[in-house]
């Protein structure tokens, strides 16, 4: 008789109830979920980078009026605006500057006719902004006809449809880990059902509960984590294709699903962290949610 | 160490297949369970080995009262209880070896702590060249000792056979009892439920007899 000791087998088989088909499902879904914070990120980081050019920058416009000598206005916006605490740079665009900002809304003929409002770009310390308030007050004294646009309506707007879309992105992700949450709960009966002998003799050779719940739980882990890589993988695959795939036309969802991995800002990295979340999530998932399931099963069993 | 006061069993809404049966197991005790099929003996074992409670009575087993026990509790209990099936109940994708440990295993303790013992049971039982079969490739009588040593390896304080000897031959038979024989020596309580009235009229010890759900001690 030899002395070597065997790793012993595993207590509940693995040839009954094969979960090779929740595998396959709840890799499908986590791939859908990585797509959804692929998507999420890539709002929120276009979001970021426009606010933030909305967040540096003011607007002065000023209407051309018979009754107002426009250069004298601009040059006293000009020396009031660069006076002004938080102001860090007051640029006067030329009417040509103006026609090419309409030229796409009401075409290039007949431009010079039009009485074309001047603008001022007036660049602020996005980290100690000047008190706008403050600064329409004493535009209002200064040219009472110059209007300032600080841009904050617009910005709301981007947040808001940032908010939407994340919004959206969540309740998607939430109802993947929902689907995945009844997937694995059917399964988990299904494996029970399939080994109800083995079930059996374990309760009356004095098995927990829990021991038994631990026997089957191993297999769901195994699971929910090679699943969760397999999306991953898969839904990093489809980016990258995504990059290349419009890198000729330079067109919106190859240059972002390129910015995604390829054109990280700085501190981006870190966002890209969410993606590692869906195996977690996927093992988090099959894990809890087999074990509550076998423990009211096993309950259930005299 | 095992008391049974008018207890009655039945399944769901069906009649009582177990009436007023009282009984006394003492440690160290020996005692047969005989009866026709379908006397109830399986029903009483199943109680014993709390697969069941009682629909009425009072069992208590080591000092509890069963029929008030919390499910969690069952588990300590169960472990002091070797059961050995009519039907052998062994796990046909573990090696004998593996079906042998798993009572140890269920207690956590590891394949280097028991692996010992369990060759050692496997040599009692006469089973020591089989120790990495599966149970498919074994016969009648192997499988019969295969489960009779995952009963014992834990050292229960209570054996409990239900027809040890009903798929083998006379002379395994006598084997086997004489296996029992000698774990009860070594202070094993055992009960042993069989219609073969041959196998308990060599022997003197205590006999239940089940008749249509009721027990008569003699």
């Amino acid at each position: 008789m030899s002395n070597d000791i065997a790793k012993p087998g595993s207590i509940v088989p693995r040839g009954a109830a094969p979960l090779r088909t929740l595998t396959a499902v709840m890799a499908v879904m986590c791939f859908l979920a990585v797509l959804s914070v692929g998507a999420m990120l890539l709002i929120n980081r276009a979001v970021a980078q426009w606010a933030s050019g909305l967040a540096s920058e003011v607007t002065v416009q000023l209407p051309q009026l018979s009754t107002r000598d426009m250069e004298q206005d601009l040059a006293s916006l000009t020396k009031l605006l660069a006076a002004m605490e938080g102001v860090k740079g007051v640029t006067i665009l030329d009417r040509k500057d103006g026609e090419k900002l309409l030229a796409p809304w009401i075409g290039n003929d007949g431009l010079d006719a039009l009485p074309i409002p001047r603008l001022v770009r007036v660049v602020v310390d996005d980290k100690q902004q000047p008190d706008f308030a403050a600064m329409e007050a004493a535009l209002q004294i200064a040219v009472p006809t110059a209007r300032l646009d600080t841009h904050r309506r617009w910005e709301a707007e981007l947040r808001r449809m940032a908010s939407t879309l994340t919004l959206l992105s969540s309740i998607i992700l939430v109802l993947i880990s929902l689907s995945a949450v009844a997937m694995v709960v059917f399964a988990a009966r299904a494996v029970l059902e399939a080994n109800r002998s083995v079930v059996e003799v374990l309760h009356i050779a004095g098995a927990s509960d829990n021991f038994i719940a631990s026997e089957i739980n191993r297999r769901f882990i195994a699971t929910g984590f090679w699943s969760g890589v397999i999306g991953l993988s898969g839904g990093v695959v489809m980016f990258f294709v995504l990059g290349y795939w419009g890198v000729a036309e330079n067109n919106g969802v190859a240059s972002a699903a390129r910015g995604l991995f390829y054109l990280p800002q700085e501190g981006d990295w870190r966002s890209l962290t969410w993606f590692l979340l869906v195996p977690l999530a996927a093992t988090a998932i099959a894990l809890i949610t087999s074990r509550i399931t076998l423990k009211r099963m096993l309950g259930e069993v005299q | 160490m095992l008391e049974l006061d008018a207890v009655g069993l039945r399944y769901g809404n069906g009649p009582e297949v177990l009436k007023d049966v009282s009984l006394r197991l003492a440690p160290g005790q020996f005692a047969f369970l005989t009866g026709a099929s379908g006397a109830g003996k399986t029903s009483l074992l199943r109680l014993l080995f709390l697969a069941l409670k009682p629909t009425r009575g009072r069992l208590e087993l080591f000092g509890k009262d069963v029929v008030t026990l919390r499910r969690k509790q069952l588990p300590a209990l169960r472990r002091r209880i070797g059961v050995v099936f009519q039907d052998f109940r062994l796990l046909d994708h573990l090696s004998t070896f593996d079906n042998v440990a798993l009572p140890l295993r269920i207690v956590g303790q590891k394949p280097q702590h028991y692996a010992q013992d369990v060759k050692d049971i496997l040599l009692w039982v006469g089973l020591g060249d089989k120790i990495n079969a599966f149970p498919p490739v074994l016969s009648g009588g192997e499988k019969q000792r295969a489960a009779i040593a995952r009963a014992v390896i834990s050292k229960p304080e209570i054996l409990l056979a239900d027809e040890p000897t009903g798929n083998v031959d006379p002379a395994l038979a006598k084997r086997l009892l004489h296996l029992f024989s000698e774990l009860n020596r070594q202070g094993t309580s055992v009960v042993i439920a069989t219609h073969d009235e041959s196998l308990v009229r060599r022997t003197k010890v205590t006999v239940w007899h089940l008749e249509q759900g009721r027990l008569q001690v003699t």
